[in-house]
């Protein structure tokens, strides 16, 4: 089990996705190193969940290709092209990638402990007692572990978002993606949520965040990527990005942001020099 | 008063042979129409087009056909290609194909019911395909369709009624000996009801434990 320091965990090369005549991706080269923060910013429609779905294979791509530590995910490389991969080899390829969702998507009918250890008592044969140790531990770190033996309507909406991330933590990723993890939420309980996402990126795990909090993003990305129309249009870190966008729309589209966010005066501005320090080294 | 009595005492056994008739007939033809309801609303989401439209042919043709020519077609067309069955089989069978459709559109709906976000979330979680039917879909569903599948066992129940025609032994049939035998109408039509009454509130119980259980 020895990987080289340096091979990204994501690995993605002209990837394009297609709903019919709709093309969500066009082109998306992307790699995502070990312990890297990446945040996708973006005007509505213009891909960031798509290209989310496809590095889990929730979606399947239509040309191009996503690597997961090395492995092809989804396809099966063959003389005459790539062949759709069988479900449980995808499964054995995508093991290490959580992912966090808008709405959560807990499972109501069970315990909130239930649905932390539910994937590693099925899929990595843990048994029951070890998969509940570990599920209360991924609990503690997301702040639950009293909220164990409840039922997930018996949250808040942060909480369930809490417990969302503990779930994917209890599969022990190498990667979590998030695709807009606060935006189901009241404003009083982004912040509870934004803080156990800092508490992971400080931990070194490997993140892909697609949101629309740019404090986070300023704050807590090691790189920003900035998509548009299923492209990416700019990406590196927060700060130039932030302070000096170099495509107009990327200008336009924080320009926006800014001007929205005008309305609430204690907003934190977007600079990327937040007293809780800025990107990770 | 007392006439009625007597009738009923004396009547007693035949009547109960027809309820315990009736009540094992609907039972494993429950079973049947469950087990295979639930095959073909399993085979009926799977990805390939002939499996759905042959199993929504099979709902069109028993949702269309009366219960009664099936049976015909069961018991008295089963000889000429070989098939032999009791009358209580057929009975059995009948009843549990033609039941299957129905508790195949209960569980389809059900399968739909559960939000496309938590399967998704099983998916990403390392569940297969039948680890997230087992533990994420079915629990679930249970609920929604506890009174549905009750629903639908009643039915089964009252049509078991027609079993009568092809002569198995069960409720209605005894009831029809009763009347024949005694002239009486009032006294076996009652008995019947009855009867029939307790069946189905029993299995309206049952249906209402079953909801409290699966219920989260
Ligand atoms: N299942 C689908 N079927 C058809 N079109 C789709 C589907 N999913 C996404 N699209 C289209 O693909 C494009 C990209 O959608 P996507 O959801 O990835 O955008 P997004 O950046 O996540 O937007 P938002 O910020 O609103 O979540 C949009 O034009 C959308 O309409
Ligand atoms: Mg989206």
């Amino acid at each position: 089990m020895t990987t080289k320091p340096l091979e990204p965990i994501i690995k993605i090369r002209d990837l394009t996705k297609t709903f019919g005549t709709v093309s969500a991706l066009s082109g998306i080269s992307l790699d995502v190193d070990p312990s890297e923060v990446v945040c996708i910013i973006g005007p509505s429609g213009s891909g960031k969940s798509t290209l989310l779905r496809c590095i889990g294979f929730l979606e399947e791509y239509t040309s191009g290709e996503v690597q997961i530590e090395g492995r092809l995910l989804g396809y099966r490389r063959t003389a005459s092209g790539l062949v759709r991969e069988s479900e449980k080899n995808i499964d054995a390829v995508r093991r290490n990638v959580g992912m966090v969702f808008q709405h959560f998507n807990l499972w109501p009918h069970m315990t909130v402990l239930d649905n932390v250890t539910l994937g590693p008592r099925l899929t990595k044969r843990i048994p029951t007692g070890r998969a509940r140790g570990q599920g209360r531990h991924a609990l503690a770190k997301v702040g639950l572990e009293s909220f164990a033996d409840r039922y997930p309507s018996q949250l808040s909406g942060g909480q369930q978002q809490r417990v969302g991330i503990a779930r994917a933590l209890a599969m022990e990723p190498h990667v979590i993606l998030f695709d807009e993890p606060t935006s189901a939420l009241d404003p009083q309980l982004v912040g509870e949520v934004l803080d156990t996402m800092k508490q992971l990126a400080s931990d070194g795990i490997t993140m892909v965040v697609v949101t629309h909090e740019m404090g986070f993003a300023a704050q807590v990305a090691d790189r920003v990527v900035f998509m548009d129309h299923g492209q990416i249009v700019e990406k590196g870190p927060p700060v130039s990005l932030f302070n000096a966008p170099e495509s107009p729309r990327l200008r336009e589209f924080l320009d926006t942001w800014r001007s929205r966010n005008m309305l609430f005066q204690n907003d934190a501005s977007v600079t990327g020099e937040g007293e809780e320090g800025g990107a990770r080294s | 008063m007392m006439q009625s009595l007597d009738l009923w005492v004396q009547y007693a056994p035949l009547m109960l042979r027809g309820l315990v008739t009736t009540a094992w007939i609907c039972a494993l033809a429950t079973v049947v129409g469950i087990a295979v309801g639930l095959l073909m609303a399993w085979l009926g989401s799977i990805a390939f087009a002939p499996l759905r439209w042959a199993v929504r042919t099979y709902v069109e043709i028993m949702r269309g056909l009366p219960i009664l020519i099936l049976l015909f077609v069961l018991y008295y067309g089963g000889p000429s290609i070989g098939l032999r069955l009791s009358a209580e089989s057929v009975g059995v069978f009948g009843l549990g194909l033609y039941s299957a459709a129905y508790f195949a559109e209960i569980f389809r709906s059900g399968f739909q019911s559960i939000p496309q976000g938590q399967i998704e979330a099983a998916r990403m979680a390392g569940l297969t395909g039948t680890q997230i039917i087992r533990h994420i879909k079915l629990p679930q569903m249970l609920v929604l369709i506890t009174p549905s599948m009750v629903n639908q066992t009643i039915i089964l129940i009252k049509e078991s009624a027609v079993l009568s025609i092809i002569t198995v032994a069960e409720l209605t049939k005894n009831t029809t000996q009763f009347v024949n035998e005694t002239y009486a109408v009032i006294q076996p039509y009652v008995a019947a009801a009855v009867l029939y009454w307790l069946l189905v509130e029993t299995v309206a119980r049952l249906g209402r434990f079953v909801e409290r259980r699966v219920k989260f």
